[in-house]
């Protein structure tokens, strides 16, 4: 690894993230509805035409397209992502403070599912054909063909309605109002959303690991292992599941990434005020420089976990020489 | 000679496929001398991969296996399997064929080579990596402490699968078995190879596999010929090679570059229904032998074949 390698890959991520902005623009104007029209219209039932174009002139909308793109994408660089229509104030205010809520059910749900995900794929590609293999992958396959926001739904009402284990809704108690937040309350308030998460994020995972393990299982130096007079035990967890692991790390990285889309409506359902609800928000009502902002978030997330995965895999894999010629 | 090291009775393996059981090796029988090197040759799916595979049981578990395989008197076929990976690498140690693919691409060649070492002989992490160094210069390998280091992708062709021979000669095994050791290789590394089995065979008995006629004629002592999973022919090398009493044998000869390149007309039968009679019968072209099924008969002083041309019943 090198620096000219690391500048390069820096110079490509900037490439990609001005496509994205640009395509992210087009496709948000393509969109019905404005937001100034939708918000009168709730209120007075029509939108008198004076009133949308004095709004559109303060916020610089009844300019030619080509200034606003070029505007947008200077102001994109210099970190101006502008005010939330909805919330009047800096969008990244807003975004800054929503990902932490997001983070708080993401991460621990994408590390769960990946760890479990990647055991289990493994002990199944191992054991194939077993009767263990054979009811694990139809299980999976189970949860795999549930519609996921069905999914959310049922474990709301069983966990929460029926069985009134867990709170319906919300991050924390109405009692935090005067008693402040309280830890173990979100910790209770989580566990819903942490567990639908890690349902649709576990079956991929395992899916992949368990066909990457399959491949690994049936590999000739598997067989020169077992020629030594290894155990089974060892040469799973030595020769196998390190080879196995490599298409995985490529996999983990953008799953990390695509989760915040997939929090979306797990957040929506279960009124967990993250990224996924405000994106949901603000696109009922067309807050244009809220979405973008998020849209630009979740751009640079993916950017940073294709570089993280391009970092990690020579030091997994010594056969990837980054920066060589080949 | 006196007790066989290895003997092989009435070895049957059979794949269970949805087509019927593949009958890879049929009623093999064989012996392995100390100190000597047999040469199993025959052409590709003859069976003889199989019959190595199996002598360590390194088959898949669902294959069928019967009869008896003694190493030094005890059946390894029987051998729980705890006991049987004590035989794996310790007593005989295996080259597989394709050394581009049998070497772990995530460890180092030296690592690979000390695990044998450390599994076995309880050698501890720098003993076994000067182990590792010192089996890695015993099979030739220009600066081994360095190499020892590198990564199986850093390795040529030739030394893969030198790296492969240091790897299962890493216990001292008494007995070696190697899958076509010389595929692939061009001729100077192939003499190289060659040249190193040699050596080798002077601690332990050599069981090698191989479709490359002119190496079994250098190495080995003895030489057995598969053909659809059944030995048509064994017998010393020299004889076998240059009288061979087996229509199948001489076809084989006659198939070499160096002898006229004439193959053998037809191809391999199937081994899930093997022709009636004589198996080689459909492409035999001195005798027709669809009725009766040849048992191995003496045709010399240990040399032995399956044909009628010899078996008078």
């Amino acid at each position: 690894m090198n620096g000219v390698y690391i500048i390069k890959r820096l110079f490509t991520s900037v490439a990609a993230f001005c496509i994205s902005v640009t395509i992210m623009f087009i496709l948000l104007r393509l969109m019905p509805g404005d937001y100034i029209t939708m918000y009168l219209e709730t209120i007075y039932r029509y939108a008198p035409p004076d009133v949308v174009e004095a709004f559109n002139h303060v916020y610089g909308l009844d300019r030619p397209i080509l200034e606003q793109y070029v505007l947008y994408l200077l102001d994109a660089f210099r970190g101006n992502w502008g005010y939330s229509l909805i919330y009047k104030v800096p969008v990244l205010t807003v975004i800054g403070e929503k990902l932490v809520w997001t983070m708080v059910i993401l991460v621990p749900a994408t590390a769960l599912a990946t760890l479990a995900g990647i055991g289990i794929g493994a002990y199944s590609g191992w054991k194939r054909g077993s009767k263990t293999d054979i009811a694990l992958l139809n299980g999976m396959i189970f949860i795999r063909a549930i519609p996921s926001y069905w999914l959310a739904l049922m474990i709301l009402i069983i966990f929460a309605y029926y069985l009134n284990l867990f709170p319906l809704g919300g991050y924390v108690d109405t009692g935090a109002l005067i008693t402040g937040i309280d830890p173990l309350d979100v910790a209770n308030h989580a566990v819903l959303p942490i567990l639908t998460l890690f349902l649709f994020s576990v079956t991929g995972t395992y899916y992949l690991m368990r066909s990457s393990m399959l491949m690994t299982a049936g590999e000739d130096y598997i067989v020169t292992a077992r020629a030594k007079g290894l155990d089974e035990l060892t040469i799973l967890r030595k020769h196998a599941l390190k080879n196995a692991m490599l298409p995985m790390v490529t996999m983990i990285t953008l799953e990390c990434a695509g989760m915040i889309t997939g929090s979306i409506f797990v957040e929506t359902i279960f009124s967990w005020p993250g990224l996924g609800m405000l994106t949901y928000k603000a696109l009922a009502v067309r807050d244009l420089p809220l979405l973008q902002g998020i849209l630009l978030v979740d751009t640079l997330l993916v950017i940073a976990a294709n570089i993280a995965a391009d970092l990690i895999y020579p030091l997994v894999d010594p056969r990837v020489q980054v920066g060589d010629n080949g | 000679m006196n007790a066989a090291l290895l003997e092989v009775r009435g070895l049957k393996v059979g794949f269970p496929t949805p087509d019927g059981l593949v009958r890879a090796s049929d009623t093999v029988d064989l012996e392995l001398y100390h100190r000597e090197i047999l040469g199993l040759i025959g052409e590709t799916g003859s069976g003889k991969t199989v019959l190595g595979m199996a002598i360590l049981r390194l088959l898949q578990p669902n294959t069928v296996i019967e009869g008896e395989i003694r190493y030094r008197g005890r059946d390894l076929l029987s051998l729980p399997e705890d006991e049987m990976r004590k035989v794996r690498g310790r007593e005989i140690g295996v080259v597989l064929q394709n050394s581009g693919t049998s070497l772990n691409p995530v460890y180092t060649v030296g690592d690979q080579i000390a695990e044998a070492a450390t599994l076995h002989q309880g050698l501890k992490g720098s003993e076994a990596r000067h182990r590792a160094v010192e089996l890695l210069d015993a099979v030739r390998i220009p600066d081994p402490a360095v190499m020892a280091r590198e990564y199986p992708h850093r390795f040529s062709g030739g030394m893969r699968e030198r790296a492969l021979i240091a790897m299962a000669l890493a216990c001292s095994p008494s007995l070696l078995i190697a899958d076509e050791p010389t595929k692939g290789l061009d001729a100077v590394t192939k003499r190289e190879i060659i040249d190193l089995f040699a050596e080798v065979n002077r601690d332990r008995s050599v069981l090698f596999i191989t479709h490359d006629i002119e190496a079994a004629a250098t190495l080995a002592t003895r030489v057995a010929v598969m053909y659809a999973g059944e030995i048509v022919e064994i017998g010393a090398a020299g004889e076998v090679l240059s009288d061979p009493a087996h229509p199948y044998t001489r076809g084989l000869l006659a198939s070499l570059p160096e002898r006229g390149m004439r193959p053998i007309p037809g191809s391999a039968p199937s081994l899930i229904t093997p022709p009636p009679g004589c198996r080689f019968s459909p492409r035999c072209a001195t005798k027709d032998c669809k009725s009766e099924h040849p048992g191995l008969v003496e045709v010399g002083p240990g040399h032995y074949a399956r044909c009628m041309l010899y078996d008078r019943g």
